[in-house]
């Protein structure tokens, strides 16, 4: 702190100004704003913020120069992330590419609806090697509600596997279609059973460190994120904190380990005037956690994919299947156009009952 | 929450889940610790940032769950599923009921939710070259729907060669049958379950039912009783997955249904047979509301086709299609009719909380088609 100003490697002139202004050590220029010091000193406002960067302490400065970014610099950053496929190319395209890596995504749905199967199918996109596309990551599963089934995810891999196999063309694909086999799927995908939102908890405030010893993983589940918190909570702003810390640790880990993070949520009944209608839940604070939101409905028998909320692509709404080979388009070209308010309900369609499909 | 006061820490034993405060002489949970942000466990404790984190990590080690893989499940997958032996019923759920989730079984009165309970407590108590799990059953019954005389026919019908005079009471000295007639009742018999399954060596939980007492007791058009109600019903759902995933088990559940009084819009739903829809004003339901069917993982539907015909739906499973089965009850059990060879399969399928389940009233009582959000009254019964 008392290191004369003489001493700094600034250029000769600036140090003149500086000197015969009357600052002599660094304890005189601390705490000054680089607009005063342009004016005491009669040095241009460039000058003076080197000359104040220069003096204050090593970390500060190094801090304000990581956490600058430009956006072209972002712009790149996002390209070389990628994003996992769902196999539902139509979702995809709604999703600009896929889910992205890097941001966190979350679900929700109904029940049944298929939540989990999509969560399962992103679970294995996400180890399809590079060369055909995909990101040949790890994924992680924390699963608090118990239905992940493995026998789920075995169907859904092979099938994957199997689709990988029709696509593969040239030497490199058929090399690394060796690697991406089922037993080499389910090892790759790691299994965490919480039971309750402290278990919940305790496996986030481990997970950073366990990011940082698996550098290969690409997507972290949290399916789901709901069920531990609806009904142990008497004190309802206890648990908006939570779950609002719950959510900054998981945006932090998308972005400083390049992970994709999806959360599953469910849906509770509101009734208001009269009416009831089926909501997300865990309240309306919880609407700004996620970066993007995915709402999974049903319209009569079909199941419809909304992204409500994305900072990067419009509002869609499209049709999707669960079929034994997991999450997929459905074959028909009867998608609804891409309605930009999907909450409009179309009662003037209901005059056929929907035909009965043979698979 | 417990109030924490000013604590010093003693790690005398890192793998416990208490910590002992000097100063108050009293014992916490440290996983109370966890819901506290960093800066009050600072203040608690009285230590720095650094020294925070470091516990926080310590804690969190101790709480958190084991990891595994998926590999690793897999290779264990002879024990995944419990048969229901229904051989149609099987194969669509890929092997049975999934150990260490929650099946429920609903449907109205009298289509044989509790015969299929009973049924299932004489497989579990089968050797396992029969395809039954070899223990002992834990049946908690709310409704008296239990009879010790039809389990012991059930048995003796279904495997007239296996089971001799001895070995049938043998049967029936495994299955332990709980009776509890009010939530609190069930809710502290839940909780002391562990207890009751590794003593009677239990291999398969079945609660008979979970509707009846929650809706003697709760009423819902009474302000406060629905959020009470959901979250009776949240603990119970924990509970029991906890206990079936802790213990490798399967939990079987039943529910009753309830009316949902629609706007009189077109509704509708699959149906495999072929009936025309007529206009009506209502349709019924599984009962407990949209956050039960949340909480369970798979959803078996009974229901009336007409006089003599009954079918089982599966409305909500992680690994089975939307599928109907068709079925009748007989001195035996269960037992399915018709050739599931050739099964049609649809990749369709509606939200089971509002699957419409067919009532054998007596006049027709049609499936109506569905809008999109439930908008309408919702009257739960």
């Amino acid at each position: 702190m008392q290191r004369a100003v003489s001493s700094y490697p600034f250029a000769p002139s600036v140090k003149v100004k500086l000197l015969n202004a009357g600052f002599h050590s660094a304890a005189d220029l601390c705490d000054l704003r680089p607009l005063q010091l342009s004016k005491e000193a009669g040095i241009s406002q460039e000058e003076a913020v080197e000359v104040l960067q220069a003096v204050r302490c090593e970390p500060g400065q190094e801090r304000a120069a990581a956490s600058q970014l430009t956006a072209l610099e972002l712009l790149e950053r996002e390209q070389e992330l990628g994003s996992i496929v769902t196999f539902c190319s139509a979702l995809d395209t709604a999703l600009g590419g896929g889910l992205p890596v890097g941001k966190t995504t979350e679900v929700c749905g109904a029940p049944g609806v298929g939540k989990t199967q999509l969560c399962i199918q992103l679970a294995v996109d996400a180890q399809i090697p590079v060369c055909f596309g995909g990101l040949g990551g790890k994924s992680l599963y924390i699963d608090t509600e118990g239905s992940f089934l493995v026998q789920r995810a075995v169907d859904i891999a092979q099938a994957a596997v199997e689709h990988c196999g029709l696509l593969a063309e040239d030497a490199e694909q058929q090399e690394s279609l060796k690697e991406f086999t089922v037993e080499t799927v389910l090892s790759n995908l790691f299994l965490v059973r919480c039971h309750d939102y402290v278990e919940l908890l305790a496996e986030t405030y481990l997970l950073a460190d366990f990011l940082a010893h698996h550098p290969e993983i690409r997507l972290v589940v949290i399916d789901s994120i709901a069920f531990p918190f609806r009904h142990d909570f008497d004190d309802l702003s206890q648990r908006t904190r939570l779950l609002n810390g719950l959510a900054q640790q998981l945006i932090q880990m998308a972005t400083n380990h390049n992970v994709a993070v999806i959360l599953t949520n469910q849906m509770t009944t509101k009734v208001w005037n009269g009416h009831s209608k089926l909501v997300p839940a865990l309240g309306e604070s919880w609407g700004h956690a996620a970066t993007q939101r995915l709402i999974l409905h049903w319209e009569g028998t079909n199941r419809l994919a909304s992204l409500y909320k994305s900072p990067s692509q419009t509002e869609a709404t499209v049709r999707y299947q669960i079929t034994a080979q997991g999450f997929r388009d459905v074959p028909h070209s009867n998608q609804p156009k891409a309605s930009v308010d999907p909450t409009v309900s179309q009662s003037g369609s209901m005059s056929k009952r929907p035909r009965m499909e043979e698979v | 929450m417990t109030q924490l006061s000013k604590l010093d820490l003693y790690f005398s034993f890192p793998q416990c889940f208490f910590l002992y405060s000097v100063c108050t002489g009293r014992l916490y949970f440290l996983q109370d610790l966890l819901s506290l942000t960093p800066i009050e466990v600072m203040r608690l404790a009285g230590q720095s940032y650094q020294q925070v984190l470091v516990l926080l990590k310590s804690v969190s080690q101790s709480c958190a769950p084991s990891m595994t893989t998926a590999l690793e499940v897999w290779k264990q997958r002879a024990d995944l599923c419990f048969s229901t032996s229904l051989p149609g019923l099987d194969r669509l759920l890929q092997g049975g009921l999934s150990r260490g989730t929650l099946t429920e079984v609903t449907g109205p009165s009298g289509c044989g939710k509790s015969q299929m309970c009973m049924m299932l407590s004489v497989l579990a108590t089968l050797p396992k070259s029969m395809g039954g799990l070899d223990s002992g059953v834990i049946y908690i019954d709310t409704e008296s729907a239990f009879s010790a005389e039809r389990l012991l026919e059930i048995a003796q019908s279904r495997f007239p060669d296996y089971f001799s005079k001895e070995r049938v009471l043998e049967m029936a000295g495994r299955v332990h049958v709980f009776r509890e007639l009010t939530c609190q009742d069930l809710l502290n018999r839940l909780k002391r379950l562990d207890e009751d399954i590794i003593s009677s060596k239990a291999g398969l939980v079945i609660l008979d039912s979970v509707a009846s007492v929650v809706r003697k007791e709760y009423d819902t058009s009474l302000p406060g009783n629905l959020a009470h109600r959901s979250n009776l019903l949240g603990q119970e759902a924990a509970t029991l997955k906890y206990l079936a995933q802790a213990f490798r088990i399967p939990v079987v559940l039943t529910n009753q249904i309830t009316t949902h009084v629609g706007d009189g819009g077109e509704r509708g739903a699959v149906s495999f047979t072929g009936v025309p829809s007529e206009e009506g004003s209502g349709y019924v339901t599984a009962a407990l509301g949209n956050t039960w069917s949340h909480s369970v993982n798979t959803r078996l539907i009974f229901q009336y086709v007409d006089a003599r015909q009954r079918q089982i739906v599966i409305a909500k499973s992680p690994v089975a299609p939307f599928a109907v089965l068709n079925y009748s009850v007989q001195k035996e059990g269960i037992r399915l009719e018709g050739n599931y060879d050739n099964q049609e399969v649809a990749h369709q399928g509606t939200d089971p909380g509002l699957q419409p389940i067919r009532v054998w009233t007596g006049f027709n009582y049609n499936l109506m088609k569905d809008t999109c959000a439930a908008s309408g009254q919702l009257k739960l019964l």
